[in-house]
């Protein structure tokens, strides 16, 4: 109950945040909303299911490039972003497909690799992606169903509203699997693989289906992007990219729900706090992590709940 | 009566070593059957074979006359066999409870649920909570199970492994680790389960008392072969199973 | 045919960069069974270690790299000792995260240190100049690189093949329990084998130091191109490596020639396709 009532005030501040605070809050709002989608997708893979990946920034990337390429022909924001989201499902399936076939060490070279794949494609097929120059003046079109309403998104705190309906959506839709059957099938493969097999379970297929959520909920960050910077990189596809939710989830704790969350937003405070006081904030980070996984894996949200719980 | 599993000529090696070699058995449904032998004689890799945990190089495995010899692990759990492991093999950040829960589900083919929750799994809940009772874990149903005491963990495996209903249930030393008086309780355990639950065990275990005195039928293996196989009686009066346990009360 | 020729012997040198990193990181993975994700940072070290004893304060050539692989094999004890020695039990992946927070901390570390700027250090006046090969200006350095990788590779050769030392390292790489059991003290010998893996990164990038850039962000660029020559080699296979390191540094050489658009898309895609057909590697066994 207690829990309900936080949350409850959580999304009606939230909601009320453009009349609040500034636009730059808005901002970065946005940001940690986006990383927080990222992050929960990576944590299913790694959290729930045990296989860590660094190559998600690739499915990023393609959600985000998807979505400019869209909204470049055809300016309608609904479309951009479920195209983009599409999309990723289509190649992260594909890509899945492949990479699930190993655990540990080599999954997370594999995925590496083909995150780099998708990078070296952003970076060098110039006509599809317009090379290290990205894709530029992608419009923040407007929200339509044709013939039901069209709301005008220039203002960012219109956009800000989309992003965030967007995020709760994805949230509790996260919430409702991992607390599902399946939810507990992917920690059954997490703890013991071949236990997993001998009650009966495939364990590539529930592997699959794992990576293909992680891929579509990084595709969905990524969709959200381009109408709110109007272009696109080649540096989101890097693997440098892939370390955010990872560091992200690290911070907030792996084995918790709101962990990702809660990291993304620490996360992304310590970077905009640290880089005010000093360009070296990247030194700060390093030292957190390697203090995190030398002592205090259950991350920040395991500090409070100090235990394993799940909330 | 018929085989509920059979082999032909199973035979696994590894480099130059057989650790199964020409094993032609059939074994009968509702015999509690063990599987002797001295270390290294080949029962584990038997049973890794049978479950579908590792493929065979050479012959054929039958269960009730149909072959599945390549049959993935998890297929023959559908089709109704199951297992438990020598080394612990538990879910440990999972409860007591959802370790035999994801089991039940399996059963039950809900594991591809996605929307529902747990708690509105009614009918694998209340077979989850059934299964705990059979297994004497109903007390701890909500510790994390990697912090059970080895006895708990070890009837935990027993719980999983039955929790999918199996028609034929191998148990790899299903008692190590245990003091006498716990590997009685818990083989006890077994054949009662065996009794109600229709099913039938095939145990791998060193204690030769216990294995003599509850179990219908002894397959004695050696190197990799199987050596003799017959009721308790024949077997105690074989003279090359006394050569092979040579020295050792039987 | 001279361009063929003349882009493999540059290709080959910068193989040679690239064995020296592969190298350590290959056998530290073999022995400890760590995937070191700072090993390209130590790379990295190498080069501003000798930067600051050959170019800043004017040590002999050969002394500061002598001196900056003592240095960073100072770094390897550090990180092994107090750090990696402690999470050896756990999963992989905190280990892949431990030595990521490593490579944060020495990017930053070395723009606190030694500024943000590119550096590049002098050409040692005995090794300026050019040589002529199939008509063609080959710098002198290059085939000083050459020589060098492979007599290091050679020497570690002989050295886990011919002393005792080497003998331990790969009994406790094939069975640590056993090991362990015939008296070898496994803590003590991964420190060594941790060092000695740092040191050879490190000796990649000080020999690198006078032609190629030393910067801040190298040792992430550089452990990508380790991992991809790991791979291929098989992870833990030191032939594998050496193979592995002269398929990638001429193939960029070639590949310049021949795909020059999707050099990077075909290195990365002969990675995924190695991990999935043959994962121990082209050259592991099995």
């Amino acid at each position: 109950m207690k829990t309900r009532l936080a949350i409850l005030i959580l999304v009606i501040l939230l909601a009320l945040l453009p009349a609040y605070a500034g636009k730059y809050a808005v901002y970065v709002v946005i940001h940690i909303l986006l990383l927080s989608i990222f992050s929960l997708g990576f944590n299913l893979l790694f959290g729930y299911t045990g296989l860590l990946s660094f190559g998600q920034a690739g499915f990023y990337a393609v959600g985000a490039y998807g979505c400019a390429k869209i909204l470049l022909a055809y300016p309608s924001l609904l479309v951009g972003i479920v195209g983009g989201v599409a999309i990723t499902g289509v190649v992260s399936l594909a890509l899945g497909y492949l990479c699930i076939r190993h655990t540990r060490i080599y999954f997370s070279m594999l995925t590496l690799s083909f995150g780099m794949m998708i990078f070296s494609l952003a970076w060098k097929w110039r006509d599809m992606t317009g090379g290290d120059d990205g894709l530029v003046g992608i419009p923040r079109a407007a929200l339509e169903i044709p013939g039901l309403f069209k709301i005008n998104m220039t203002p960012m705190e219109n956009y800000y509203y989309v992003v965030l309906a967007f995020a709760i959506l994805a949230i509790a839709l996260f919430h409702r699997i991992v607390h599902s059957p399946m939810g507990l099938t992917l920690q059954g493969i997490r703890d013991s693989e071949t236990r997993t097999a001998c009650i009966g379970i495939s364990v590539r297929k529930y592997r699959l289906i794992a990576f293909t959520i992680a891929g579509l909920y990084a595709g969905l960050a990524g969709a959200m992007l381009p109408p709110l910077e109007s272009t696109v990189t080649p540096p989101l596809a890097h693997w440098s990219h892939s370390a955010e939710p990872v560091l992200a989830t690290l911070l907030g704790g792996i084995y918790t729900f709101s962990g990702p969350i809660v990291g993304s937003v620490i996360f992304y405070l310590l970077k905009d706090i640290i880089v005010r006081f000093t360009e070296y904030w990247q030194i700060c980070l390093g030292i957190i992590v390697v203090a995190l996984v030398m002592g205090f894996r259950g991350g920040v949200v395991s500090i409070f709940l100090r235990k394993g719980g799940r909330p | 009566m018929n085989a509920i599993i059979r082999t032909e000529k199973l035979g696994k090696y590894f480099g130059a070593m057989a650790a199964v070699h020409e094993v032609t058995l059939a074994l009968q449904e509702g015999l509690f059957t063990s599987v002797i032998g001295p270390n290294g004689a080949g029962k584990t890799t038997l049973i890794n074979l049978l479950s579908g945990f590792m493929l065979p190089d050479r012959g054929a495995i039958y269960f009730r006359e149909k072959e599945i010899t390549r049959l993935e692990t998890d297929k023959r759990v559908k089709m109704g066999i199951s297992r438990s492991f020598q080394v612990m093999n538990i879910f440990p950040r999972m409860t007591v409870f959802q370790n035999i829960l994801l089991a039940v589900l399996s059963r039950l083919n809900k594991t591809s649920s996605a929307f529902s929750s747990l708690r509105s799994q009614k009918e694998a809940v209340g077979e989850a909570e059934k299964t705990l009772g059979e297994v004497w874990l109903q007390e701890k149903k909500d510790s994390p199970a990697g912090e059970l005491s080895h006895g708990d963990q070890r009837l935990l495996e027993l719980g999983i492994a039955v929790a999918t209903n199996p028609q034929l249930c191998f148990l790899d030393e299903p008692s190590s680790g245990m003091n006498p008086i716990e590997r009685i309780k818990v083989l006890e355990l077994v054949k009662k389960l065996a009794a109600e639950r229709n099913t039938t065990f095939i145990i791998v275990e060193h204690d030769m008392d216990i294995v003599f005195s509850l179990s219908d039928w002894i397959v004695v293996m050696n190197r990799g072969e199987v050596l003799a196989e017959g009721t308790p009686g024949d077997i105690r009066e074989n003279q090359e199973v006394r050569d092979i346990y040579l020295g050792e009360e039987i | 045919m001279e361009t063929l020729i003349f882009q493999g012997l540059v290709g080959l040198s910068v193989s040679m960069y690239l064995w020296l990193l592969a190298a350590g990181l290959t056998i530290v993975f073999g022995v400890l069974g760590v995937l070191n994700f700072a090993h390209g940072s130590l790379f990295m070290l190498g080069g501003y270690f000798t930067f600051t004893y050959y170019g800043l304060l004017g040590i002999n050539f050969w002394l500061a790299i002598a001196l900056s692989l003592l240095s960073v094999g100072v770094v390897g004890y550090f990180m092994e000792r107090f750090f990696l020695r402690h999470i050896y039990h756990m999963d992989h992946a905190y280990q892949l995260l431990l030595t990521f927070g490593f490579i944060l901390i020495f990017d930053d570390a070395v723009k606190m240190i030694w500024g943000g700027v590119a550096k590049i250090p002098p050409m040692p006046s005995f090794f300026e100049g050019t040589v002529s090969v199939v008509g063609r200006p080959f710098p002198v350095y290059n085939l000083f690189i050459i020589g060098t990788g492979l007599a290091v590779a050679i020497a570690i050769w002989q050295l886990f093949e011919k002393t005792w030392w080497g003998k331990m390292v790969r009994a406790s790489a094939s069975d640590r329990e056993m090991a362990s059991a015939i008296g070898v003290n496994i803590p003590t010998l991964f420190t060594g084998v941790f060092v000695f893996g740092a040191m050879l990164a490190a000796l990649g990038g000080a020999l690198g130091t006078p032609v190629r850039v030393v910067a801040p962000g190298i040792g992430a660029a550089m452990i990508i191109q380790a991992f991809i020559i790991t791979v291929i080699g098989g992870l833990g296979n030191l032939k594998g490596a050496f193979v592995g390191a002269i398929i990638v540094g001429t193939l960029s050489a070639y590949g310049i020639l021949l795909f020059p658009v999707f050099e990077l898309f075909l290195i990365f895609l002969i990675m995924a396709v190695v991990l999935m057909v043959k994962p121990q590697g082209l050259f592991g066994g099995g």
